[in-house]
């Protein structure tokens, strides 16, 4: 195998594949990156066997040659090595060639590498993925999607299905659910491309993938076409694949525990109210736990105050935009509320109470794809 | 740089009670004066070792510590009691009140000793002072004690300890290389038989040379502490005395030495049950809650672990601690025989700053609750935070534990 390439072009993909590159494995040649070179140009993939990353550079792009090869092939290379190697080069054309017995060259300018590589037989296979179910949806929604749901996985092994996130797709459109059972991110969005009649099916994605897929996706609206099979998805974006595995069990039945009635709401300005939260939790996560409380007073005025023994106390007031029911004085982790409020992003939020003991939810009036739900904190 | 507020230089009384336990016992039964005396734990079980023993024992060499048997060898007429440790904490109680006649800064540091800073009672010399104190305690509950005078904690403490029993010992800082310096390091307080060895190991034999040491070397060999000893060593410790320090829970334990070493895993889990009864107990009577539990074991072999686990909610139930506590053990024990096993609470958070994350698919049952816990806000709304509780809190007898380590008792409240 020998190929010449445009240095930039080989660091970008690296860097990606890198993403699914575990630095401890039981696989041993999965701290590999493979390499292969075709009629069409440079494949590289990284591998973790959860993830799995392809990433394609081809021969030319819009009439400028990226890749000459002058020879077909494929190896595996140490990827931390690998990828150092690369981004210390010092000429923009590297040229990579490998000799007998997988010894590598790299030569950039008046540097020369020798890496010893691996067989290329030996790297596993990637998933065969059939057309099962697929479906497409710009890249910067699947991206939004990905981001209003994955903060609220679990972090902890005690429900291993909680560390993913719930995808139904129904009637042409994609629900996305994250819960970690103290608070929970839902997101709908519209499929672009139609789902056969009556399809319904629901998959659970890892939440580690999906924070990994919104590094490696560029900030655009080109279509990313999603191919879900019994225990894989795959996502296809220009020159990359992204494998991943899905978990198994079924996760839990969330819809009916989003309320759907309620005793209070109020509106509020988003950032007024996240800069208030956030001031009243400087105090309250040097305590031992996160939390704030809330009140609604007299004139819509609400009331955010923390309380941390031996530290000090801080009491905030914030004008609510309407107030509607009964009162309420209610206790919450004000890291759950601060994350909720950066994911829905909208100027104004509606709080949605039913008691101080009960789920309360967040809405944007104007964006109804999306509903996060917090679950309070009882005092004593 | 190191400097003293030289604001007023303090007046800090240690005061030690002279073979606490035994005293106590001659106390309470006068015929036993004059006789040579020991308390020890049960002989039956493995705790047949000496906890204390008066200075007629001491005479035959008798030593805290020593097995009875040992004890018996060289004093065979010594006179063995079993521990009564609700007495002790009478005559405790009793011994810092009157402590506290001369100055509301007492710190119980545990049921014998104390420290006092007497520098805003000037009435008289604090020598004068001291030995009304020793008179008093000697005449009042028969108890002699001794005392040291000195400018900060770690002088008097070393200054108690110079003369027994019924000493009065002042120790000023011009006094330390004539006094202190000679004596071994493990005389130190503050230096135990590791740290001894420790530093043996560079040469350091005599306070001396600990006050003269190298600080690199010292915070490689002890970390920071070293460089506490050091300026202990020096004559200096900026603690203050505390009344309060006694108030301040770091962590509420229990551990009970096996009458065997036992394999069995249904008696371990059971002896667990009983541990968190105690620990339970305990955190009740204190009204804190447990943010982390912790387990030790101790194996056949001496050697020890100790596992903790943080909790997403505080706990104290007997339940709830024992399932953490069974929960950690089956992960940690490796099957083979228990000499010793423990539960601690770790972090602990008081009872009004208590707070329950709610769970999404459990929140129905606190939400139970929910009529109630409203009209119990009304009512403290109107009539203060303390006009109800949920429960009565009564004297729990049964979180006390027999241990001189025990010093839940010696709170005021």
């Amino acid at each position: 195998m020998k190929f010449f390439i445009q240095k930039d072009r080989l660091i970008e993909a690296v860097s990606d594949v890198l993403k699914a590159v575990a630095s401890r494995t039981t696989i041993p040649i999965l701290v590999g990156i493979k390499i292969d070179t075709t009629d069409e140009g440079v494949y590289l993939t990284g591998s973790d066997s959860d993830i799995s990353i392809k990433s394609f550079i081809p021969r030319e792009e819009e009439d400028t040659e990226i890749v000459e090869i002058v020879e077909k092939g494929s190896i595996v290379l140490h990827a931390r090595f690998f990828s150092e190697v690369v981004r210390k080069l010092p000429e923009s054309i590297v040229e990579v060639s490998v000799e007998d017995q997988f010894k590598t060259v790299i030569r950039s300018g008046n540097a020369e590498f020798i890496i010893h590589g691996l067989d290329a037989e030996e790297y596993p296979r990637l998933p065969q993925i059939n057309q099962e179910n697929s479906f497409t949806m710009p890249t910067d929604l699947l991206k939004n999607v990905i981001k209003q749901t994955v903060f609220a996985v679990s972090t902890s092994e005690t429900r291993p299905i909680l560390t993913g996130v719930h995808w139904t797709f129904e009637n042409n459109e994609l629900i996305a659910v994250a819960t970690d059972s103290h608070r929970l991110a839902l997101k709908k969005a519209t499929l672009q491309t139609s789902l056969e009649q009556d399809q319904s099916f629901s998959i659970v994605i890892p939440g580690k993938s999906l924070t990994e897929l919104t590094k490696v996706l560029d900030d655009n609206q080109e279509p990313v076409e999603i191919i879900v099979t019994e225990n894989q998805i795959l996502f296809k974006a220009k020159n990359l694949l992204f494998y991943s595995r899905l978990l198994e069990g079924k996760y839990p039945d969330t819809s009916k525990l989003i309320p759907t009635d309620s005793k209070t709401t109020t509106k509020l300005n988003s950032k007024e109210f996240l800069e208030a939260v956030d001031r009243a939790s400087l105090l309250a996560r040097e305590g031992k736990n996160n939390v704030i409380k809330f009140a609604i007073l007299e004139n819509d005025i609400i009331e955010i105050s923390s309380y941390t023994p031996e530290i000090g106390k801080v009491v905030e007031k914030v004008k609510s935009l309407a107030v509607e029911g009964e009162d309420i004085k209610i206790s919450f982790s004000a890291k759950y509320m601060m994350d909720a409020l950066r994911a829905i992003d909208a100027t104004d939020i509606t709080i949605y109470f039913t008691g101080s003991m009960r789920p309360f939810i967040l809405k944007s009036d104007s964006d109804d794809t999306i509903l996060q739900l917090i679950l309070p904190v009882r005092t004593f | 740089m190191r400097y003293e507020t030289k604001s007023r230089a303090r007046v800090i009384f240690h005061v030690d009670m002279n073979s606490f336990y035994a005293s106590v016992e001659m106390a309470y039964k006068p015929s036993l004066k004059g006789k040579p005396l020991a308390i020890a734990g049960n002989p039956e079980e493995r705790r047949g070792i000496i906890v204390t023993c008066s200075y007629e024992a001491r005479k035959f060499g008798v030593k805290t510590t020593m097995p009875l048997w040992e004890a018996k060898k060289l004093c065979p007429d010594l006179i063995v009691l079993p521990p009564n440790f609700d007495r002790y904490r009478i005559f405790s109680q009793k011994i810092f009140q009157t402590l506290r006649d001369y100055t509301d800064l007492v710190e119980p540091v545990s049921i014998d000793e104390g420290y006092m800073d007497i520098t805003e009672y000037i009435q008289k010399h604090p020598v004068s002072i001291a030995q009304d104190i020793q008179n008093r305690l000697l005449k009042e509950l028969d108890l002699p004690c001794s005392i040291g005078i000195a400018p900060n904690k770690f002088l008097a403490k070393m200054a108690s300890d110079m003369k027994k029993p019924l000493g009065v010992t002042v120790l000023r800082k011009r006094d330390i290389p004539k006094i202190l310096w000679p004596m071994p390091v493990s005389e130190m307080h503050g230096c135990g038989a590791k740290t001894t060895e420790k530093l043996n190991g560079i040469g350091i034999k005599k306070i001396e040379d600990l006050a003269k040491a190298n600080d690199v070397q010292l915070k490689n060999l002890l970390g920071i502490n070293g460089i506490r000893l050091k300026e202990r060593a020096n004559g200096f410790d900026p603690r203050k005395v505390d009344p309060d320090s006694i108030n301040d829970y770091k962590s509420i334990g229990n551990s009970t030495t096996l009458p065997r070493d036992i394999t069995s895993e249904k008696d371990l889990l059971s002896i667990l049950q009983s541990l968190a009864r105690t620990v339970s107990a305990r955190l009740k009577n204190k009204d804190v809650f447990t943010t982390n539990v912790a387990i030790t074991i101790r194996y056949k072999n001496r050697k020890t672990i100790t596992r903790s686990e943080k909790l997403e909610n505080p706990i104290r139930e007997e339940q709830d601690i024992y399932n953490q506590a069974k929960h950690i053990f089956m992960k940690h024990w490796d099957g083979s025989p228990v000499r010793l096993l423990g539960i601690t609470g770790n972090d602990l958070v008081e009872e009004q700053h208590v707070v329950k994350q709610l769970d999404l698919f459990t929140f129905e049952e606190d939400a139970k609750e929910e009529p109630l816990i409203e009209t119990i806000e009304q009512l403290r709304e109107k009539f203060g935070h303390d006009i109800i509780k949920k429960g009565i809190k009564v004297e729990r007898k049964e979180g006390q534990t027999d241990t001189s380590f025990d010093k839940d008792f010696l709170r005021k409240n």
